[in-house]
């Protein structure tokens, strides 16, 4: 007992965790998160705190950055919206990511720019045991499976896709979304007839509003 | 075993509110709030007004303590502050100073 902390599921943490031992999570945390051992976000379990740590198990809802000297595992729960990074990266199918992931040594990171493409896909799926390399084929296979989920799309209102994209692309893109990006709104240009202008001006409009 | 556990090795800087029981074994600064049973285990170190039901020390703790229900100093606890509960136990060997509060 003495090494495992426990953070409640009927708890509420609004403060900075450090130390040494492992951190269990089934409350809610927000603020930091930094131990020396394993840090496990259960299903009932909902983060919105950056977390660092020897190993990282997500089975709940995370909001920020998991860096972890040695493994970052997301269960088939886990809902993850910040940046991955640690040597080994696991997404069981059904976790959910959006952000950028990193395969690299927790503090020797490589470059960001030469970092593997990051999931941009809601849903990123492997099967069990996924190793480092099988990770980064993900995130290109699934890229040419997407075009046509956003095309029927675009062809409506132009816009919409256009700001979901460069949103989830907030950090310097990687090659392949970039190219997907670049690809749909040259698609959708030549698509709308006269009328979809006003429809585009709105669009256009509630995005500058919005920033 | 207590539902929400602050290690040995742990520190937090900031606020526990907790609908269920709290241990502390390692160290709290800030606020603790808790609807059930707070423990402050040996060892452990609590800089913090603590809100609770029944509250046990045997570590340390710096702040007030309001109980809605007990609280014990048990041996080896020392407690700087001001203690408000319905009903008090301090043990032989605790250490304490401050104001006792209770309904009478």
């Amino acid at each position: 007992m003495a090494d495992t902390s426990v953070i409640g599921r009927a708890s509420f943490v609004r403060a900075r965790v450090t130390g040494d031992g492992d951190l269990e999570i089934a409350g809610r945390v927000e603020g930091e998160i930094s131990v020396s051992g394993e840090v496990v976000i259960e299903a009932t379990g909902l983060v919105a705190a950056n977390v660092q740590a020897r190993r990282i198990v997500v089975r709940g809802a995370v909001k920020g950055d998991l860096v972890a000297t040695e493994l970052v595992l997301l269960e088939a729960t886990a809902r993850v919206v910040g940046d991955l990074r640690a040597p080994r990266i696991a997404i069981v199918q059904g976790g959910l990511v959006r952000g950028q992931v990193t395969t690299a040594g927790g503090t020797a990171a490589r470059p960001r720019a030469a970092a593997t493409a990051a999931t941009r896909t809601p849903a990123v799926s492997s099967s069990a045991a996924p190793t480092k390399a099988r990770e980064e084929q993900r995130p290109r296979a699934a890229a040419p499976t997407a075009p046509p989920v956003t095309k029927p799309s675009a062809a409506k209102p132009a816009p919409a896709p256009a700001k979901a994209e460069s949103k989830a692309n907030g950090r310097p893109a990687a090659p392949a979304p970039s190219a997907q990006r670049g690809a749909t709104i040259a698609g959708a240009r030549p698509g709308p007839p006269p009328p979809v202008v006003p429809v585009l001006k709105k669009g256009t409009k509630a995005v500058q509003k919005k920033r | 075993m207590a539902s929400t556990v602050i290690g040995a090795g742990i520190t937090i800087e900031g606020e526990i509110t907790s609908d269920e029981d709290v241990a502390v074994a390692g160290t709290l600064r800030g606020k603790l709030i808790a609807k059930d049973a707070v423990s402050v285990e040996h060892g452990g170190i609590v800089e913090a007004d603590v809100t609770g039901g029944p509250v046990t020390v045997a570590g340390s703790v710096t702040g007030n303590i309001t109980s809605s229900d007990r609280v014990d100093l048990q041996n080896g606890a020392k407690v700087v502050g001001n203690v408000r509960a319905t009903r008090i136990t301090i043990a032989d060997g605790a250490q304490f100073k401050g104001n006792v509060d209770m309904d009478v």
